[in-house]
């Protein structure tokens, strides 16, 4: 009976220090009664790095007397930054009246280089009690930045514009303002747009990405090839870089004219005239098997001395003479005529305003009948005057 | 040796001397000797012609004449200045020469200057020239005169100067009037190709002026009566300006080949019929002052396609349109010529004496 008495009493003091012991180690606003209780409603929270966490903690004094509860924190890990305010003020020490609670405001910083992981302190109310709290960080806190392009290889002929759009992502928990600038070679242009708007710099919210489009024109002359053409991202915390690719094909690029660049002329009808062309390759690959070509008016011809240029280098040009022949029926003015040089790759057109001119054998005759007349009356003063 | 060449070059092919100093005093010596021997008269033939042009400007007829002319060139300025506006456009090939539409351009019924001096040229050439020789004879003035010592052809010849000058300066002022308004009214004064293609307009009207008083006063010669000369010019005038085109339309249309002849046939036909009508001396007058004043017009005959491809529309450079009516003009002048040497011809050889 003793014994099981015994056991039994025990049994219920086990089972009343089990509740105690379970009941303290769990939040503590069950704290022991005649005592100070520190109590909130969150102890465990799980935030991203750079959050900061606003903890309520109410101070609970379930004595009966006033108690005066110097308030702290332990364990916090080194960077973060707290401060513990209640009323306005940043305080060290509360005083409770009996039987009431005050509350006290823990603002926590969790900083933006942090690891994840769990981490845990205690709000310290020393000689009294402990309220423990723990903060997951979900993830590892970075200072980065993204800059990224689907697209970094263009290819293109130098005459072309390279439009390339990348995305720029401030992985930092703060609006970053980058300043954009590129490290192009010599006679390279590049244009930064964001939202429409031509850009040096750009601002972005903190774990927000902004599309920018790099505009890119080679120079004019420029060897086939590749070129790179290095960006960055730059603001005094942090940089990305992004490494874009201009691939430049050859290109065909042709010039057909006279030396003295004048594309006029005059002709007789019925004649020939000899016009001296100069055809140059402005390009940066070789044009082949150019062929010289006419649309003239009809009846007229015209003979190219030579009829084919077989290879042109760039930057070189060759001189090519086109005999016009007008035809015989042409009236007087001015005829277009399109001198024409082509290949597969590339053809240019000089368009010759030929003023025709009528020929002069009849203007001759007319003078010479009106000189006949004139004669024949002089025959007849000389015959029938003066009598 | 330089002494030498020079020596010789003193010494004329036939072996004279003749030094340079005593040439000139020479020569000089000369002049002085014609000055004195010949006094300042001036010869008959100018004597005539300034009695035949105050003759023509006191008379009633020439006042009729200019004044007809007159008002139809002012109501033909008119026109061209209110439609000014209307002809010169932005984009016309032709706007370099837009002074020249003063001359061309018509509107509200009035026709322009040039059809006005092709329509009534003629009347004032016959008016100067249709009695020039036969009411001398009638009137028994013709023997007096030429029992001067004065030749007989410098008579003709002073007439139809004469005649030929007042037009000259009816002509030309009306011209210069018409310029001189049309500054005043566009303010733009004319480029110097527009000044010698209007110079060479007014030219070609004496002429073709001067055509028509040869031919009257070829009727004047032929004609005893002033009256059937009068009548003959006018018959000539009225047969080339209304029944020659009647004429020809009928030929035209008796010879027009199908429609569905060859377009080489077509454009024969179309030279044929152009070249009846230029048997006027209004058509060649026409052709050659239109071409002038309107200095984009490339051809006169019909055109084929093959001509026109490739053509840029231009306005002619002024050789160029000389050289396109170069055939009206040499016959339009050899006609006139041609009139003045049968008048001339058939003059010296007729009897004058009796009336």
């Amino acid at each position: 009976m003793n014994r099981f008495l015994l056991s039994t009493r025990t049994k219920m003091l086990s089972i009343v220090m089990v509740h105690i012991l379970w009941m303290s180690l769990l939040g503590g606003h069950l704290a022991h009664a005649n005592s100070v209780a520190l109590y909130t409603p969150y102890p465990e929270i799980s935030v991203p790095p750079g959050e900061s966490i606003d903890y309520a903690i109410e101070v609970i004094n379930n004595t009966e007397e006033i108690k005066n509860v110097p308030v702290s924190l332990s364990g916090v890990p080194k960077g973060w930054e707290y401060s513990l305010k209640s009323g306005g003020w940043t305080i060290q020490k509360v005083s409770v009246l009996p039987g009431e609670k005050k509350n006290l405001s823990l603002k926590l910083e969790v900083p933006h280089q942090v690891k994840k992981g769990t981490y845990r302190f205690q709000v310290v109310a020393s000689g009294l009690t402990s309220l423990p709290l723990t903060v997951t960080v979900s993830e590892t806190g970075t200072f980065k930045t993204e800059f990224t392009t689907t697209q970094p290889n263009i290819e293109g002929h130098s005459s072309a514009l390279f439009s390339y759009n990348a995305k720029l992502r401030n992985m930092t928990s703060e609006p970053q303002l980058y300043a954009l600038s590129q490290d192009a070679p010599r006679g390279w242009n590049v244009i930064f747009k964001a939202n429409g708007k031509q850009v040096s710099s750009v601002q972005v919210d903190a774990n927000q990405t902004q599309d920018i489009a790099i505009e890119v024109t080679p120079p004019k002359k420029i060897e086939a090839g590749n070129y790179k053409i290095p960006i960055q991202a730059i603001t005094n915390a942090t940089s990305a870089n992004l490494d874009l690719e201009a691939a430049i094909k050859g290109s065909y690029e042709m010039e057909l004219t006279t030396p003295t660049g004048l594309l006029s002329t005059n002709i007789t009808a019925g004649k020939e005239k000899r016009l001296e062309l100069v055809v140059r390759n402005n390009g940066s690959s070789p044009i082949t098997n150019l062929k010289l070509d006419r649309r003239a008016p009809v009846d007229w011809d015209v003979v190219f001395d030579p009829k084919e240029i077989p290879n042109l280098e760039p930057g070189e040009s060759a001189q090519v003479f086109a005999t016009i022949q007008a035809s015989k029926k042409a009236i007087a003015g001015d005829y277009m005529a399109t001198l024409e040089a082509t290949n597969p790759e590339v053809s240019e057109k000089a368009a010759f305003r030929v003023s025709v001119k009528t020929p002069v054998v009849w203007g001759w005759l007319g003078v010479m009948l009106i000189l006949g007349v004139f004669g024949g009356i002089f025959q007849l003063f000389n015959k029938y005057g003066r009598r | 040796m330089k002494l030498l060449s020079q020596a010789r070059s003193y010494l004329s092919p036939s072996g004279t001397l003749t030094l340079p100093w005593v040439q000139e005093k020479v020569a000089t010596n000369k002049t002085f000797a014609q000055k004195e021997t010949k006094p300042n008269i001036p010869s008959p033939f100018w004597v005539i012609v300034q009695k035949e042009i105050a003759d023509h400007i006191h008379s009633w007829r020439l006042i009729i004449l200019v004044a007809i002319i007159t008002l139809a060139c002012a109501g033909s300025l008119i026109t061209g200045l209110m439609h000014f506006k209307d002809t010169v456009k932005p984009s016309d090939p032709e706007d370099a020469f837009f002074f020249l539409k003063l001359f061309t351009a018509s509107g509200n019924g009035l026709p322009s200057f040039i059809v006005f001096i092709s329509f009534l040229g003629p009347l004032l050439g016959i008016g100067l020239g249709f009695d020039a020789i036969n009411s001398e004879q009638n009137r028994g003035t013709l023997a007096r005169i030429l029992s001067q010592p004065i030749f007989r052809d410098q008579w003709l010849n002073a007439k139809f100067l004469a005649s030929l000058l007042v037009v000259a300066v009816l002509i030309g002022s009306l011209t210069v009037l018409f310029m001189g308004i049309g500054i005043l009214r566009i303010g733009i004064p004319p480029t110097v190709e527009e000044v010698m293609r209007i110079i060479i307009f007014t030219l070609v009207s004496i002429c073709y002026i001067g055509f028509w008083l040869n031919l009257s006063l070829l009727f004047s010669v032929k004609f005893r009566q002033a009256a059937t000369s009068a009548l003959a010019c006018i018959a000539v005038w009225l047969f080339f300006t209304v029944f020659y085109g009647i004429v020809v339309n009928l030929i035209a249309n008796v010879l027009a080949p199908s429609e569905f002849a060859h377009p080489h046939q077509l454009v024969r036909y179309q030279e044929f019929i152009i070249n009846l009508l230029r048997v006027m001396p209004s058509q060649l007058y026409s052709d050659a002052t239109t071409t002038l004043l309107m200095p984009n017009v490339r051809s006169l005959g019909p055109l084929t396609q093959e001509q026109i491809v490739g053509t840029i529309p231009s306005p002619l450079p002024l050789g160029q349109s000389l050289m396109l009516v170069w055939a009206q003009l040499t016959c339009l002048i050899a006609a006139t010529v041609v009139c003045f040497g049968l008048a001339y011809y058939s003059f010296m050889r007729r009897e004058i004496r009796s009336r």
